[in-house]
């Protein structure tokens, strides 16, 4: 089912202060898709999720899951959240202590009153999907925070709900546990095919789960698209800084070519992807470490930027490395077995179209 | 805010309203009212007779040295106890745990008449001893005096203060000290310069609430107060409504109002200080392990000290009962009176129809009372802690309203309000007054319990598509038991033994067993108040243990236990 957000605003007043938790909210969530609201904390998305799933009402907006209206302010509907058939997975999870697996995972069927045999089967059924067989008399305060996880996710699939919303659900595990987990949820979500909502302030778990992203902040979605867009082809000087490691340069055009987008900055001329901007936009380059190159490469479409390195980091996989070109500290990534050295002058290359300029 | 949250706020705001603040309203316009059949005239009349009485000024010095010496005693004492208890490393520390709730078990009265049993001039048991031991001609000791009655009530009152020093000194930053032990300050020293100065503001409070407990106290003032003629406010009040000619509600109603801005004047400066040690504790709550003092020679004379303290708060009243129980009038403990015994008294009593019918009306109050009074505490606790909106701060604020209000000036305010209805002088006055007055004391526990049930515990009950009457029985409700089982123990208890509410509003007919007890103490008949007094501790104790071991079987996860124990073997490995 797909979900239609419109105007959507909430405010909270805490000590004397009003705080616009969503400031006006328009999205459109595909059918059957998985779409990730991502963003730092504090800037709404649980909020916003609150409101899909009728536990906050909004201040203004209206929003629409498939056919229904479930909230609007002008129409003056309101649907409870008992009403709207939805899954959740809860941060916290949620687990209830005072019961077992079963009863947890069997909760959303026995308050549709279901018969007790299909209950157990439905149970039985969705356990095995998220590979809990024969925990059904565990009490659940005897659970990892993996299993926690597991029984969480088969409470809201278990009615098979038409939308599923997720709210930060790998943040309470730890590193290791959380990437397995990351790829069993990716999994079940592809075999399920159901729309999922899924909200989290972590750009990998976006960028590896979602078919569309949003980006989120103070209250706004900023930028909409596929991870690939959002990563490489960012509008927002914003989208493309919290999506991953960038050098931010500012930028002011010199020349709009054929094609690519000339330049200039603190470290020089830069050709750039085209892209066209309204006059007065104030423009930032974005260069990604990943993309930058050591050593010499002709060519017409790569820039050159000479520099000192000032710094090298080794962190395992890399050496974070940063390079003074111009007084400006540019990040970037050596090898680990690299030759190089502190202080060594070297010549960066970095590719037209993997320079983006983006507005601030 | 949810409209069934609104609804349910605005419903207890007018259910509270009606049971906490019309009292006190009623108890204001009392004040500047004639009689309780013309109500409403505007007078001062009441004030000029209460400020113009002869008897005031010494009720009030009586009051003033009463309460801060009870208060005073009660807190040195609950220092001593809780710095023994979570420091040193005295042996038997599930004494102080005993100690703490002891006196919950033996209502105050009760507590009072078996000090007197011992100590009163004319034949108390002790009294009498040492004068044929030491051939003495008068009694030497006189519990019926002020310094009496400060020591009595100070040994009740310092549980409260206990229980709110001890916590503070257990969870004390360990560090703090030692920093003060490595510049060589030795412990005493750093127990007068470093602990007791940081521990201040919980030692404050703990002294407050004894003073405003001790000027709620009539049980103590009744029995060893007003035999010897020494009137503090509380029994002022009580000769006013009951030993004059007419009962005078009106004054009674003035003196209450002075009390009333004392308590609530207390209870600000409680706040004040409560709130300064709240940020003590969260300083100290990351579960640092106090250092514990190696008590070497003084060990064996404290423990003997405890053991002491221990005797005479438990099981010194309870052998006096029972002695007196059995003897046919008061004589000092020897051949005479071993031969003397039987079970008459006891025969008397459970034949006396006044004290049957104490004894079922009480029983009735403290089984519904508290089913009721938990039933009330759970829903406002619910709003208040949930709900955070301005409408549940009110609830919280008139809720808590009578926490501050000696159940004796709530008693005169509810005779205000309830002559003017039908349930006068039923036992559902006696019920609602409990109720209301106790309300404070069944919600505490509870808004502990809610704070610890995270708000998505709930929240995914309704995603999951249970309404909210399901949510509140399937996840709420049994998450709660154990608060429940706390407050039901605490309001059964309390409505079990209730005194000073009772005092005013009890009438032939709806006699409760503290009244009773306070009739026989009157009447000198020791040997029935003694058998009254036991069944009465009996029931307590049965009723406790029994709620306590209910509770323990329905806590949540615990029946499911047992099934699966074989299996959660293997789950160490991957937890
Ligand atoms: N119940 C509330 N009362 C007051 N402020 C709130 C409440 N819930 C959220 N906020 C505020 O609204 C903003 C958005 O919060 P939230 O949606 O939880 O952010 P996120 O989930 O993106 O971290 C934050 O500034 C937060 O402090
Ligand atoms: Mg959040």
């Amino acid at each position: 089912m797909e979900i239609k957000i419109r105007g959507l605003k909430k405010r909270y007043y805490s000590e004397g202060k009003v705080i616009n938790a969503l400031d006006g909210v328009d999205l459109d969530i595909e059918a059957n898709k998985i779409f990730t609201l991502l963003g730092p904390s504090g800037c709404g998305k649980t909020t916003l999720l609150r409101c899909i799933v009728g536990l906050e009402t909004p201040d203004e907006g209206e929003i629409q899951i498939g056919d229904t209206i479930v909230w609007s302010k002008e129409k003056g509907i309101y649907v409870p959240t008992e009403k709207r058939q939805l899954g959740m997975v809860f941060q916290t999870y949620a687990i209830w202590p005072h019961m077992n697996v079963f009863n947890n995972v069997a909760y959303p069927l026995q308050n549709m009153k279901l018969p007790k045999a299909e209950i157990a089967a439905r149970v039985a059924k969705t356990l095995k999907f998220v590979q809990l067989e024969g925990f059904e008399s565990r009490p659940s305060t005897r659970l990892s925070g993996g299993q926690q996880q597991r029984v969480a996710l088969a409470r809201a699939l278990v009615a098979e709900p038409k939308v599923i919303l997720f709210d930060e659900p790998l943040s309470n595990l730890d590193a290791k546990l959380r990437e397995e987990t990351r790829k069993e949820l990716k999994t079940f979500l592809g075999d399920l095919g159901i729309t999922a909502v899924y909200v989290t302030h972590d750009r990998v778990e976006a960028l590896a789960l979602s078919d569309t992203i949003g980006v989120m902040n103070a209250g706004h979605i900023v930028e909409l698209g596929s991870p690939k867009k959002i990563y490489f082809d960012a509008d927002h000087q914003f989208v493309a800084d919290f999506i991953g490691r960038a050098n931010l340069i500012p930028a002011t055009i010199t020349e709009q070519g054929e094609a690519y987008t000339f330049v200039d900055t603190a470290v020089g001329p830069i050709r750039c992807q085209k892209r066209s901007f309204a006059p007065d936009d104030e423009l930032v380059l974005c260069l990604r470490p990943e993309f930058i190159e050591f050593g010499k490469v002709e060519g017409d479409d790569v820039n050159h930027l000479d520099g000192t390195i000032s710094q090298m980091s080794f962190v395992g996989e890399m050496y974070e490395t940063e390079v003074d070109v111009n007084g400006i500290r540019i990040m970037t990534k050596l090898d680990p077995m690299t030759r190089y050295n502190e202080g060594d002058r070297v010549t960066l290359n970095v590719k037209a179209e993997q320079c983006l300029l983006v507005s601030k | 805010m949810l409209k069934r949250e609104r609804n349910l706020t605005y419903a207890l705001i007018v259910l509270v309203s009606l049971l906490t603040v019309a009292p006190v309203l009623m108890l204001v316009m009392g004040s500047f009212s004639n009689s309780l059949h013309s109500f409403g005239n505007f007078t001062l009349k009441k004030y000029i007779s209460v400020y113009t009485d002869p008897m005031l000024f010494s009720v009030l010095g009586n009051t003033a040295i009463f309460v801060v010496g009870s208060a005073a005693f009660a807190t040195i004492l609950a220092l001593f106890l809780a710095y023994l208890n979570t420091r040193t490393d005295i042996p038997f520390k599930f004494l102080f745990k005993v100690l703490s709730v002891m006196p919950m078990m033996i209502p105050h009265v009760l507590f009072g008449v078996s000090w007197a049993l011992l100590l009163n001039p004319s034949n108390g048991i002790l009294n009498m001893w040492l004068m044929r031991a030491f051939s003495l001609s008068s009694a030497p000791f006189n519990i019926y005096s002020l310094p009496g009655m400060v020591l009595v009530e100070g040994l009740l009152d310092m549980p409260i203060a206990y229980l709110i020093i001890a916590p503070a000194m257990g969870s004390f930053d360990a560090s703090l000290e030692e920093s003060s032990r490595v510049f060589k300050s030795g412990p005493v020293k750093t127990l007068m310069r470093i602990t007791l100065p940081i521990l201040r503001p919980a030692i404050m409070a703990a002294f407050i609430l004894c003073i405003v407990r001790a000027l709620a106290s009539f049980g103590v003032p009744s029995v060893l107060g007003m035999p010897g003629r020494v009137y503090v406010l509380s029994t002022f009040i009580y000769r006013v409504i009951t030993v004059s000619l007419i009962a005078d509600y009106g004054k009674a109603a003035a003196i209450g109002m002075s009390i009333l801005v004392i308590s609530v004047g207390l209870i600000y400066v409680y706040r004040y200080f409560t709130r300064a040690s709240d940020k003590f504790v969260t300083v100290s709550s990351r579960g640092f392990k106090p250092s514990v003092v190696q008590l070497r020679k003084g060990k064996i004379p404290l423990f003997i000290i405890l053991l002491l303290i221990s005797f005479i708060l438990i099981v010194l009243p309870v052998l006096v009962l029972l002695y007196t129980s059995l003897v046919p009038y008061v004589m000092v403990p020897g051949k005479q009176a071993f031969a003397a015994m039987s079970l008459q008294n006891w025969r008397v009593v459970i034949k006396d129809p006044i004290s049957l019918r104490s004894l079922k009306n009480s029983l009735f109050l403290c089984l519904v009372g508290a089913t009721v009074g938990t039933f009330l505490s759970v829903l406002v606790a619910y709003v208040i802690v949930k709900i955070k909106s301005k409408a549940s701060g009110f609830l919280e604020s008139i809720s808590f309203l009578s926490f501050s209000f000696p159940g004796i000036v709530i008693g005169i305010g509810f005779m205000w309000y309830f002559v003017r209805t039908p349930i006068y002088a039923t036992i559902w006055a006696l019920f609602f007054s409990y109720v209301a007055t106790y309300l404070p004391y069944g919600i505490r526990p509870m808004t502990s319990a809610f704070v610890q049930i995270h708000g998505s515990l709930e929240e995914s009950s309704l995603v999951c598509g249970a309404s909210f009457a399901t949510t509140m029985r399937r996840i709420v409700i049994p998450l709660l038991v154990p608060g429940i089982v706390s407050s039901w123990v605490l309001l059964a208890t309390m409505f079990f033994r209730e005194l000073s509410l009772s005092a005013v509003l009890s009438r032939p007919g709806t006699e409760v067993l503290a009244i009773q007890i306070l009739r026989f103490s009157e009447d000198g008949q020791w040997g029935r108040l003694s058998a009254l007094g036991l069944i009465m501790i009996a029931i307590s104790i049965i009723m406790v243990a029994g709620v306590n071991i209910l509770g323990a079987r329905f806590k949540p996860g615990e029946v499911r236990e047992k099934r699966v124990k074989v299996e959660s073997q293997p789950l160490k490995a991957t937890s």
